[in-house]
């Protein structure tokens, strides 16, 4: 009988833990973001607010280094991707979502 | 019933803030979570989410 033990993972590993911080804070800040830019008359300036919290989030948990080998350190570093991508994706974004508003202000 | 369990931690999160905005409450974002402290297949849905909802908007 093979028993593969789970990795365990306990507070020995502050990065790990860190990381699905950030991961956690960015995904609340840029689903309430998304919330609102998704509403065609939706608080844009409020989104842009949120998304740029969101977008500081996904920075710093981006910004950990994850060192380590098993199922939690390749999940981990698999995260980091995901998180990588949003990045950019928020960036793009939020770029659009200000530059709109510098139009719109312009215009009046 | 396994589906009350098995409900998506995202579809969760969003319904509690969808209820907050609507009392005016700022949810506090460092309240503990249930799970693990570690990466889990959970956030990188969430992330997954994300991709799905920015892509979206970057269509329209």
């Amino acid at each position: 009988v093979v028993v593969r033990s789970a990795s365990i993972v306990g507070p020995g590993e502050p990065a790990l833990a860190k990381q699905k911080h950030h991961h956690r804070k960015a995904f609340e800040c840029i689903s309430r973001a998304l919330k609102l830019d998704e509403e065609d008359r939706g608080r844009k300036e409020q989104a842009i607010e949120l998304y740029k919290r969101g977008i500081e989030e996904l920075e710093k948990g981006i910004a950990i280094e994850i060192i380590g080998q098993g199922d939690v350190f390749d999940r981990a570093k698999h995260l980091k991707d995901k998180m990588r991508a949003n990045l950019a994706m928020a960036k793009d974004r939020l770029e659009v979502l200000v530059t709109g508003r510098n139009l719109a202000a312009r215009k009046k | 019933a396994t589906s009350t369990l098995n409900a998506p931690q995202g579809e969760v999160d969003s319904l509690m803030h969808e209820v907050a905005d609507e009392a005016g409450l700022e949810l506090n974002m460092d309240m503990p979570q249930s799970s693990t402290s570690i990466a889990s297949s959970q956030s990188t849905k969430e992330q997954d989410e994300l991709s799905a909802r920015l892509a979206r908007l970057r269509q329209a």
